[in-house]
């Protein structure tokens, strides 16, 4: 009996003893693999800026056909980095995911043509054969694709569309005219590859006036009106927009310290270093609140969907500024 | 719990009473069709009425009257998707590896050596998972029907060839030998008898095929395609949330891949009517 008792005793101060030191944990989704795209998030980890607000932070890289709203719909992260289109298409489809942060200000979506297969003007694009991202990155296409008015169910007025795979293989060793890239990621892989920056035509989203905006943070509408959630975030956007602008001041230990916590192992520093350059330019002018002029400037090209809109009605609610008022002080 | 639940439990309890009344009686034609309508109609109840019941988000399962609504008003997308991965992938890669399989059996079957040295061969590559030749095939052939075809085409090569070469060993003895007495040729004893032997087996291996041609297409579309196709349909409408379409494809699927099954069945029927297993009454 005297035993029972100690024994129950050490473990309630145990218990208040963990309860004292413990910090709030948050789980965020990212969008894609590890790489400096999201430098923000893992040099606030390593730098300690998630200590110091109380927070123990879980990054869990993305990937292939892991899309970010799905894994917060499922209860699989409290925070998902993804872009607004993908975000709003879901949230009229009944996922009531909600942005609470906008690091990145411009987009660096484009389309990468080559030269030698005839494009090199928009005009030019007519009766090719194009690569594109789906599973949420589909919607800044299409709504570009309206705008110029080609249907995108091929013949010689349209163009032929194909699902791309998550690299630009179809261009470089295929027979695809133009393929889908990232500024920061996937056009260095096609110039790695042998292509010459001469020898392409690049179409930026942001020049055609079809970018939507891109990495947000995103997370579920019910969850904001626990106040502990709602605190909890407000620490979380405030130390991650503290690693972001180390980051941009730091490019060089931002690449390192994502490659550290790679861990595939397939990421390569020099590899993060050109990314983490090309993130500055979609980063800067964000301070991580949401303009909302971007905002609307997103939700008027996806509704310009002709026929085919990426979402049917203006979407309400699907942003707050709650977090970063408080945050960003 | 609302009363549709309830409703729907209660239907499903007949229901499995009705079928367990229906398994100790003496069993007829018409009697074997109800217990799998039943257990069909009870099941889509229940579903319909645990969604309202439970609230359950239309983005994590939609309820079947959603999925039935898209499924009759985008028939002209289905119908898309259908040629494109049934008729132009499924079908073709499954005539031609089975095609390809039988005559390889036949030469294996004349000419030993290639028995023994093709066999190995085979079973490594039917051991190749089709996650990792998928996107292989579709480098090579492209990213439209034909690589689908092709990821067919090796699905479903081993596993005829398998059944074929089985099926040509199961010709008796005593029937052999009275094609000898014929003075028949080994053309004409193949002809004549072996092969007629050996159809049980190359229908179990056509009936295997069926279902492994229908997935190969599908999952062939997820590393690669043109915007039109089951595969496709199924992994972006994921990703855009539109799970009520999701479900209309795999109920397309379902109901191909089961006439298709079905048809071959028929076919069976009439070819090889003199085996016992279509003869009596079959468990």
């Amino acid at each position: 009996m005297k035993n029972l008792f100690k024994f129950a005793l050490g473990g309630v101060v145990m218990l208040v003893a963990s309860m004292a030191t413990a910090s709030d944990d948050v789980t965020i989704q990212l969008k894609w693999v590890t790489q400096t795209q999201f430098a923000g998030y893992y040099v606030a980890q390593d730098k300690g800026f998630y200590k110091e607000e109380g927070l123990n932070v879980t990054i869990k890289p993305g990937g292939p056909d892991i899309g970010p709203m799905q894994v917060l719909a499922g209860g699989g992260a409290d925070v998902a980095v993804d872009w607004m289109p993908s975000a709003l298409a879901a949230r009229e489809k009944g996922l009531s995911a909600v942005n609470i942060a906008q690091p990145f200000k411009s987009s660096g979506m484009m389309l990468t043509c080559r030269k030698d297969r005839g494009v090199n003007s928009v005009s030019d694009l007519k009766g090719k054969n194009l690569g594109v991202w789906y599973y949420g990155n589909e919607y800044p296409f299409l709504s570009w694709m309206n705008k110029l008015g080609l249907s995108v169910d091929g013949g010689a007025d349209g163009v032929t569309v194909f699902k791309q795979g998550w690299d630009i293989l179809p261009l470089t060793q295929g027979d695809a005219t133009c393929v889908s890239t990232m500024a920061y990621n996937e056009y260095w892989q096609v110039l790695a590859e042998g292509l010459k920056p001469s020898e392409l035509t690049v179409f930026k989203y942001e020049t055609e006036g079809v970018a939507t905006l891109e990495d947000g943070l995103y997370v579920l509408e019910e969850n904001l009106k626990d106040a502990a959630f709602k605190d909890k975030m407000v620490r979380f956007v405030r130390a991650s927009m503290k690693g972001w602008k180390y980051a941009e001041q730091n490019p060089a230990e931002a690449a390192e310290i994502v490659v550290d916590n790679d861990d595939s192992g397939a990421q390569t520093v020099e590899h993060n270093t050109t990314q983490m350059g090309e993130i500055i330019k979609l980063t800067a002018g964000s301070n991580g609140a949401l303009d909302p002029a971007d905002y609307q400037r997103t939700v008027d090209s996806l509704m310009t969907g002709g026929s085919d809109p990426v979402i049917t009605k203006m979407p309400e609610g699907a942003w707050t500024h709650e977090i970063t008022d408080l945050a960003l002080k | 719990m609302n009363s549709f639940f309830l409703i729907s439990i209660i239907f499903w309890i007949a229901a499995w009473i009705i079928n367990i009344f229906i398994g100790q009686s003496a069993l007829t034609k018409t009697k074997m069709v109800l217990p799998p309508i039943l257990f069909g109609v009870s099941l889509l109840l229940v579903w319909e009425a645990s969604i309202s019941a439970f609230d359950v988000s239309p983005v994590i399962l939609p309820a079947p009257s959603l999925v039935f609504v898209k499924l009759i008003s985008s028939v002209p997308i289905l119908w898309v998707d259908f040629v494109q991965t049934f008729v132009k992938g499924a079908l073709s890669g499954y005539i031609f590896g089975c095609s390809a399989a039988f005559v390889v059996a036949l030469l294996a079957d004349r000419f030993k050596f290639l028995e023994r040295g093709l066999l190995p061969i085979g079973t490594f590559m039917a051991a190749l998972p089709i996650i990792g030749t998928a996107p292989i095939l579709v480098r090579w052939f492209g990213f439209d029907w034909e690589s689908k075809s092709a990821v067919v085409t090796v699905m479903v090569f081993f596993p005829m060839l398998i059944n074929t070469i089985q099926g040509l060993q199961m010709s008796d003895k005593i029937h052999r030998d009275l094609m000898q007495t014929y003075n028949a040729t080994s053309f004409q004893t193949l002809i004549k008898l072996r092969l007629a032997a050996a159809m049980p087996f190359i229908f179990n291996g056509l009936k295997i095929c069926s279902t492994l041609a229908l997935i190969g297409a599908i999952v062939a579309e997820f590393f690669g395609s043109p915007i039109k196709g089951i595969g496709f349909r199924i992994s972006t409408e994921v990703g855009r949330f539109a799970l009520d379409m999701v479900w209309a494809e795999i109920t397309i699927a379902a109901i191909t891949g089961s006439l298709f099954y079905g048809g071959i069945v028929l076919l069976e029927k009439v070819v090889t009517f003199w085996h016992p297993s279509q003869r009596g009454r079959s468990e």
